[in-house]
Parts: C-alpha cells; sequence; structure tokens
C-alpha cells in the first residue's frame, strides 16, 4: 500500500472525521469476504483494498481499489511510496466533503468510543511491528474487570494526546503471552515493545489493572515514551527478515496476483 | 589596461560566485547527508497517525453507531512472507 496519501497531514486530519478501519488481508475468512465485496478482481482477494464507504458500510462513495490511485489519481505499480502533491491534495478534499454529507450524529452518540482493537496478540505483534508503534495490551482474566479497564482506557486512547499514537488489543488469558517475554502479572495494561519482525515482544511497563483514566494518562506517556522504533528502511527490513528466517504465514491463502497473465506474484501496491 | 580591467572584474565576480557556490556546498552537504542517516520511518513514527480500528466488526459498529463515513483499508502485514512490514 502506498504510504504517502495515509502519512499527509490533511489526509490524517480529514481522517477523524471518518471511522477507519484497517484490515489485514488473508488473516480472517470473513473479513476477506466483506473485502471482496468491494474489490476483487476475478473474484481474487488482492493483497491491498482501498475506499470510503457510507457510515453502514454498504456504499462505496469513491472507486475502490488497490491504493488510494486508483480513486484519486497518481502513480501505479510496485514499490511505489511518492505521489504528486495533486492526488493527495484531491484526497484530503473528498474526505473533507464527504465529511461534510456525513457529519455524524455530534453531541447525539451515546457514551464513549470502543478501543480500536486488533483481533489477537499474534497479529497485533505484527501490525505493531509495521506500524512501528507500541502495543497495549488490556489484560485480564475478569471480562468484569476488562470492561472497566477499557473504560477508562478508551477516555485516554481518543485523546488528541494518544490518538494514533498506539495499538491495542484484548487479552484474557496468559497463554496469549507466549511470544511475549517475561510477563509476571496476571491483569493489567500491559505495554509492549514489538520486535522488529513482529513475532515476538518484549514489557515495556505493567500499569496496574485498577488505575483511573487520569492516572493513566501520566503513566502511558511515559511508558510509551520508552518504545525504540525500528530504525530499518523498507528494503533493509526485508533484507534482515530474509537474513534471518523471519516468516509470517496468512491464516487464509493469498490470493493476490492470481489475476495477472505470467503468474507474477510480486506484491504491489 | 583599460581593455583588460572589465575582463578581470568579470573574472573575480566568477571566482567569487564559486567560492560562494563551494561555502554553500561545504555547508549544505554535512547537512543533507546527516538528514538522510535518519530513517524515513523513524522520523514518521512519532508524527501524527490515522487511528486505525482493526477489524470490521469493531469499526462497522462504531460507524453506525456515530453516523461517520468509513475510510476502508487492508493490506497483508508482510512481504514477501517477512512480517512486521506493510
Amino acid at each position: 500500500m502506498d504510504r504517502s496519501f495515509l502519512a499527509d497531514k490533511d489526509v490524517i486530519s480529514a481522517s477523524r472525521k471518518f471511522v477507519c478501519i484497517r484490515l489485514a488481508t488473508y488473516e480472517n475468512a470473513e473479513e476477506n469476504e466483506v473485502l471482496k465485496g468491494f474489490f476483487a478482481r476475478g473474484g481474487n482477494l488482492e493483497n491491498t483494498v482501498f475506499t470510503l464507504l457510507t457510515p453502514d458500510g454498504k456504499t462505496k462513495l469513491v472507486t475502490a481499489g488497490r491504493s488510494p490511485v486508483w480513486a484519486f489519481g497518481g502513480v501505479r505499480g510496485p514499490g511505489i511510496n511518492t505521489q504528486p502533491k495533486e492526488p493527495i491534495k484531491k484526497m484530503g478534499q473528498t474526505m473533507e466533503a464527504i465529511a461534510l454529507a456525513y457529519p455524524g450524529k455530534g453531541k447525539a452518540v451515546q457514551g464513549l468510543s470502543p478501543l480500536p482493537y486488533l483481533a489477537d496478540l499474534r497479529l497485533a505483534l505484527n501490525v505493531s511491528a509495521a506500524d512501528r508503534q507500541p502495543l497495549v495490551v488490556v489484560y485480564s482474566e475478569n471480562v468484569k474487570q476488562r470492561k472497566k479497564m477499557e473504560k477508562e482506557l478508551s477516555k485516554v486512547a481518543w485523546s488528541e494526546q494518544f490518538i494514533g499514537r498506539a495499538q491495542y488489543v484484548p487479552a484474557s488469558d496468559a497463554s496469549e503471552f507466549k511470544s511475549v517475554k517475561s510477563l509476571k502479572a496476571t491483569s493489567g495494561f500491559v505495554v509492549v515493545q514489538p520486535g522488529t519482525f513482529g513475532l515476538t515482544g518484549e514489557i515495556i511497563e505493567v500499569i496496574d489493572a485498577s488505575t483511573s483514566s487520569a492516572k493513566l494518562a501520566g503513566l502511558l506517556t511515559k511508558a510509551l515514551g520508552k518504545h525504540k522504533p525500528s530504525q530499518l528502511t523498507y528494503d533493509q527490513h526485508r533484507r534482515a527478515g530474509s537474513q534471518a528466517g523471519a516468516r509470517w504465514k496468512s491464516a487464509t491463502p493469498n490470493t493476490d496476483g492470481l489475476n495477472h497473465r505470467g503468474g507474477s506474484r510480486r506484491p504491489r501496491r | 589596461m583599460l581593455a583588460i580591467s572589465p575582463d578581470i572584474t568579470r573574472k573575480e565576480r566568477i571566482m567569487k560566485r564559486m567560492i560562494l557556490l563551494l561555502i554553500c556546498c561545504l555547508w549544505f552537504v554535512p547537512q543533507a547527508s546527516s538528514a538522510q542517516q535518519v530513517p524515513v520511518e523513524e522520523t514518521k513514527s512519532k508524527a501524527e497517525k490515522i487511528a486505525w480500528h482493526g477489524t470490521w466488526k469493531g469499526g462497522l459498529a462504531e460507524a453506525k453507531r456515530t453516523g461517520k463515513p468509513i475510510m476502508l483499508v487492508s493490506a497483508a502485514p508482510q512481504c514477501h512472507s517477512v512480517p512486521g512490514v506493510w
């Protein structure tokens, strides 16, 4: 996926007026079907998908495709991560226009926004590594306690200070931490440094499960500040991963490239 | 003498420009190379980013609850089976 569109400050600003959903392709059969409903040439799910939708998730508001280039123009092709300014500007402007047409319910919305959870800890480590962000695991075996923790953390996670700065995932059992070194606590907000390739993790801090949102903000700031993002460039990461034997097996078959003549399966953005 | 004088002035001007250019280069090159040594991803990591819901179910429920439109993106978190990269 071309990252230049999604890293643009006007696009990020407009994204606050949207609910942004980023799925991991080939990791969930049900989600694969949802994605295929929006974009699947020849009925095959491709590596990347992009579109904008109405709030009910049923109607496409722009042309769906492999990346924002399909809707807003720009340069298509593998390995492209920079675009002319014009299509990026067009994306920001289109999103602002859509946000005006679908302004949301505003103050009529009841309750807090839920935490933007990832599906499970294994995937969350990978995604956190890919985003070069820390991971916060809301960990408790007790459902009631976990709900309370989510409520407190949600007040913090969506604040201006923390929005988009970390990944989140729930955990209810110690066995889920098998890839995370030396967890001794039986509950808490577990802040994790993902390994370079997202296959392992190390604990940065465990914040007590009973911490209120008021205290959580300060403690989380300190913990997230200890995160050290990988210094590798995209190509260095790929090379280092190959050499280290870091491999990822997707949960469902990778069908990218099945439509193309010549059978090239090189991922395209 | 009068015929030589404008030529010398021209040469001096060219020399001055070359020196100025050299100074600019000497000043700019270390700045540029040190900037290149900082990985792009590192500078981006602390910048503002989009806040993503990681599941369709969770994101769709939130869109219905708030009435906000959806930006949907999907990508495999691996490249040639190497994880930790989009």
